[in-house]
């Protein structure tokens, strides 16, 4: 797993123009393996360009970073580490920065196995505010769009260029007071405990009302089926009669 | 009149049964209420954050209804076998009370258990962690609570990191975008608690930071406390809603 930060003296030999290579390789946000964190609010990682500069071996290779309405007015023969360059001018009035210097030895070719070989473009946080390091890695100011290329110079000629990138864009967070916190309603199982038991309440209170209005009334309606069992019913037996009978016959 | 007698045994038998049971079932909501009120796991400074007491006044409502339902269930198993009417007059009216205020408790724990969306707690984690003028105790505490679950759980955010990507929050206000895409906590940690590779965890590789959301392990142990003060409530109260009918039915066949 490598990463790459940049940092390099600035050169100072006066910009001849003179028409660098253009290379087909056009550089992409890393897609293998996937990243959380590809693209952030101020940050974004990009491939390396491995086996992209094999014939500039003395070349410095450094990366580009432009608003994407910059990409037509970017001169290749502009020198990193100036104050038309510098990252904490960007982006106004400086269109276009370079950083992220390297040599054809941090990009070996071919990419060994298993390894992450990635750029993550705005991850130097110390030097943002630092005039005298004007090829920070900083963190982008805004949300973009951004498009990037990487230009090889041997000392301050450019030798070499990529194609540009397709334009970056990079997220934009949102208010927590947009989360809606509401979710989707009622769900069913307190609905049917809502109905259910309103039901049985109502019926209960109308039991018992009934229940009350038999009693004040006096109906007949529910005859005392069930007794106390202090009331027992005995049974008289009239003895008498037994004596007269005999009586009667004579 | 065998056959009335018999018919009488046997409904004063099932009411009596009846009783008993709303007796123990009462015992167990009051056990279980308090067992929710005074819960061991870290998640209530989450619930108690937000200020809705709801799902705390329908468990202490439980506990109260818990130990009305036993002493009830008492007095309607004297008024069953002394067959007396006031008794039973009495534990019916103060039965339908206690079946109102149940009832209350069990709507209020389902709707309560239904407003604890993933965007509730979402909310809450934004406007709260690591906020770093905290207004009171309780962000403190929304703190910890949050290190505290996503350290044990291995997760991070409440639906992924990119929570904190795709909002803004408290906790950016202080912590760059660049330096913290997601906090620290969200990264695999050593057994020193520091992270085990530092850009990793920052570009988002998988294997050095936790891609998956907390809202699980959240909402599991939550919710079930909530359904069990509604659901079992509810099913208390359909026993009682029968023990009822029959000691109404019961009481108007009394001869007085």
């Amino acid at each position: 797993f490598r990463g790459c930060s940049g940092g390099s003296t600035p050169s100072t030999a006066p910009p001849r123009l003179l028409t660098a290579a253009q290379l087909q390789y056009r550089p992409v946000l890393t897609q293998d393996p996937r990243l959380e964190g590809q693209i952030t609010a101020s940050t974004f990682v990009l491939d390396q360009p491995r086996c992209v500069f094999q014939d500039y071996g003395n070349a410095d290779i450094w990366l580009v970073v432009a608003l994407n309405q910059a990409v037509s007015t970017f001169n290749t023969s502009a020198v990193p580490g100036t104050s038309e360059t510098a990252f904490q001018s960007f982006p106004d009035p400086v269109r276009a920065y370079m950083t992220l210097n390297a040599t054809l030895g941090h990009y070996p070719c071919p990419k060994p196995d298993g390894e992450i070989t990635v750029l993550r473009v705005g991850s130097e946080t110390s030097c943002a505010q630092d005039v005298s390091r004007p090829t920070c890695n900083g963190p982008l100011p805004g949300p973009g769009p951004y498009r990037v290329k990487f230009l090889a110079l041997e000392g301050s000629v450019p030798v070499a260029e990529t194609a540009w990138s397709a334009p970056i864009m990079l997220r934009t967070a949102k208010s927590p007071s947009s989360v809606s916190t509401t979710g989707s309603g009622h769900s069913a199982g307190m609905i049917a405990i809502t109905t259910i038991l309103s039901i049985l309440f109502a019926i209960l209170l109308a039991a018992l009302v009934a229940m009350l209005v038999f009693w004040s009334s006096d109906s007949c309606g529910d005859s005392s089926t069930f007794s106390k069992p202090e009331s027992v019913t005995v049974r008289r037996y009239n003895t008498h009669h037994v004596y007269d009978q005999p009586a009667a016959r004579l | 009149m065998a056959k009335s007698d018999d018919c009488v045994h046997i409904l004063q038998g099932l009411l009596v049964f009846g009783n008993v049971v709303i007796g123990m079932c009462g015992i167990a909501l009051t056990a279980e209420c308090i067992y929710f009120v005074s819960s061991p796991h870290g998640l209530n400074p989450l619930v108690k954050a937000t200020e809705s007491s709801d799902i705390y006044a329908a468990a202490w409502i439980g506990i109260f209804v818990g130990l009305a339902l036993f002493a009830l269930s008492i007095l309607g198993i004297i008024g069953v076998i002394k067959a007396s009417r006031t008794l039973l007059l009495v534990y019916i009216i103060l039965m339908l009370i206690t079946f109102a205020f149940e009832m209350a408790s069990c709507i209020t724990a389902a709707t309560h258990q239904d407003s604890l969306t993933p965007g509730f707690f979402l909310k809450q984690m934004l406007e709260r962690y690591q906020k770093s003028e905290p207004a009171n105790n309780s962000d403190n505490e929304v703190t910890k609570t949050w290190d505290e679950i996503m350290l044990q759980n291995h997760c991070c955010g409440v639906l992924g990191p990119s929570d904190w990507q795709e909002y803004t929050s408290a906790f950016r206000l202080t912590h760059s975008d660049a330096d913290y895409p997601w906090p620290r906590k969200c990264c695999v940690l050593d057994a020193q608690g520091l992270p085990v590779n530092f850009d990793g965890c920052k570009l988002g590789v998988p294997g050095y930071y936790n891609s998956n959301g907390c809202y699980d392990a959240i909402s599991g142990p939550v919710s079930t406390h909530a359904w069990g003060v509604a659901w079992f409530g509810f099913a208390i109260l359909c026993w009682t809603f029968c023990v009822l009918l029959g000691t109404m039915f019961y009481w108007s066949g009394i001869e007085y």
